[in-house]
Order: structure tokens, then C-alpha cells, then sequence
């Protein structure tokens, strides 16, 4: 089941519910947008020539956007959500310029606290899962 | 007992030492100061949506949730930490969000080993350091906690 209505609180999060699914801006310039403000200019990152001559497939989205991904998955659903804590696990490179879908279900609700716990994934065309995750977020009880 | 049994057992006992001497000894102690302009940047190439990541003019404005597992400390491991044999890989990132980060302000980011452990699979043995850096304000308010997981796949026995 995708939620297919934006989540203003509690109330409106079904247990089992799936995320819209958002496809990131996976683009060199974007990456290096990223970098620049992260102040992660590495080659690897940045140039896709640079990443191959250190033994890479091309250049790397860093981990840390791919985890930014995720929690911009979670605002577009829940704009009011809180992320009090998110864990990212890389199993295998996101690749700079190739198209990936950032995936995400609601697989607990408290409804005493407000929290709900989100697992997340970063999938490719191919269906292999490259990064996944859990995220704990409040959100308004009412 | 085989080599293969020997050098687990004597790697087993680096990681035990290695936890003993360097288990949550602040390593590192940084300061940093980020623009409203960083921030924003950041959350947009992210697809950040909500403006009170992307708008530096609304009330709420603050880093996006990630921000803090960027930050990198002068140090990347402490003084005499072991050096495991094996091929290093960033194996994840994590951040548990205690207060908004606020641009312009001094933040404090004091570093430690939270954690060194091994597991094995199928392709054999993993050690794993888990690098926390607990992020301050000026008040000394504990703003966030980011946690990079470095693993060594360790090499076979030749």
C-alpha cells in the first residue's frame, strides 16, 4: 500500500505503508553541488575519469547524500516529521549519473510517543539494493 | 590448530587490547562554523523539500538531519591505533539528532571510538571501528551524535 496523501501527523501513518518513492538528482553537477557545500571535493566524487583510475566503476555519490536522499524521501512524505535518528548502511557504490529510487515502509508506530519507524532503501534500475537503513521520526500525535 | 585459527586467535586479542586502550577516549576536538548558504545548498542537492531546511529566511531554519555524519575530524583514527590488514571501506553513517544545528554559531565536534568488534560471513572476517563524533554548541549543549562505521575486510592467509 503507497500512501499516496502528504502526512501531517500520527494519525494519518498506516503501519505497513510505503513511502512515495523519489528518484534523486543523481547528476554530476548535483554531486558536486553536494560536495561543494559538504566539503567533500574528492576526485572520486567529482570526475568520473578520476574515480575509474583509482579502480572504481565511475564516480561515487557519497554516502552521506545518499543518506540525505533518504531523509529528503521522509520530509517530501511527512513535511512536518522530525528525524531523530537515521542509520545508513553502504552494501555496495551509488554511482554518479546512473538512476536510482529511494524506497522506504513504515514498519512500527508508537502512538504513545509519536514515533514511527521507517526502513529505507537506495535500489537501482537492476533492483540490487546498494545502500539501506532504518530512520526513527516523530511526528505530531494530533 | 591450524595457521588460519592462529592468526584469528592473535587478531582476536588485538581487538580485545585495542578496545581496552581506546574505547571512548575523546581522540580529537574540532571546531567548525557553517552559513545559512551551506546548509541550504546541501539539503537542496539533496532533494530536501521542507523550507526550514532549504530557506535560510524561515523561522525554523537549521541543518538537514545528515548534516553532522560530514564532518570530519583532524584526526581520523587516534595516535596508535592498530593498523588491521585488510581493505578499508566506509561502511556506513548514522546521526542521532538531539537539537537543531543553527548556522553561524562555533560547533564543537569531540571524536571517539565508540566501538571495535569482528564479525564473519561467507566472505570471511570483518572488523569493524565505529567513530562517533558528539557535536556541541558555544553552550556546550549536545547537538547530535554521528557515527561512521569503517570495516576492514580482512585478506586471506597467503
Amino acid at each position: 500500500m503507497t500512501s499516496t496523501t502528504t502526512v501531517r501527523s500520527l494519525g494519518d501513518v498506516n503501519f505497513g505503508e510505503e513511502l512515495p518513492v523519489f528518484d534523486p538528482d543523481t547528476g554530476i553537477e548535483n554531486v558536486r553541488r553536494f560536495c561543494q557545500a559538504a566539503g567533500w571535493m574528492g576526485p572520486r566524487f567529482t570526475d568520473h575519469d578520476a574515480a575509474r583510475a583509482e579502480g572504481l566503476p565511475g564516480a561515487l555519490v557519497p554516502g552521506i547524500m545518499s543518506q540525505g536522499f533518504l531523509a529528503a524521501m521522509i520530509h517530501r512524505w511527512a513535511p512536518t516529521a522530525s528525524i531523530a535518528a537515521i542509520d545508513t548502511v553502504f552494501r555496495a557504490p551509488v554511482i554518479v549519473d546512473q538512476a536510482y529510487h529511494i524506497k522506504g515502509v513504515v514498519t512500527d508506530i508508537d502512538e504513545a510517543s509519536g514515533q514511527v519507524e521507517i526502513d529505507l532503501t537506495v535500489v537501482n534500475d537492476a533492483g540490487e539494493t546498494r545502500v539501506f537503513g532504518t530512520a526513527t521520526v516523530r511526528l505530531p500525535i494530533s | 590448530m591450524s595457521k588460519q585459527d592462529i592468526e584469528h586467535n592473535i587478531e582476536e586479542a588485538d581487538i580485545k587490547a585495542a578496545r581496552a586502550q581506546f574505547l571512548d577516549q575523546v581522540y580529537d576536538e574540532k571546531t567548525f562554523v557553517f552559513t545559512a548558504d551551506q546548509f541550504a545548498e546541501f539539503a537542496r542537492a539533496c532533494g530536501e523539500t521542507a523550507p526550514r531546511y532549504t530557506d535560510p529566511a524561515h523561522p525554523e531554519f537549521q541543518a538537514p538531519p545528515g548534516f553532522p555524519c560530514s564532518l570530519h575530524p583532524d584526526k581520523r583514527m587516534p595516535d596508535g591505533y592498530p593498523k588491521f590488514n585488510g581493505l578499508g571501506m566506509d561502511a556506513g553513517k548514522a546521526v542521532t539528532c538531539h537539537q537543531p544545528l543553527r548556522p553561524g554559531i562555533t560547533l564543537t565536534g569531540r571524536t571517539r571510538v565508540h566501538d571495535i568488534y569482528s564479525k564473519s560471513g561467507r566472505s570471511g572476517r570483518m572488523i569493524f571501528s565505529l567513530i562517533r563524533m558528539d557535536v556541541f554548541d558555544d553552550q556546550n549543549t549536545l547537538l547530535a551524535s554521528a557515527d561512521t562505521s569503517i570495516v576492514i575486510r580482512e585478506r586471506p592467509p597467503a
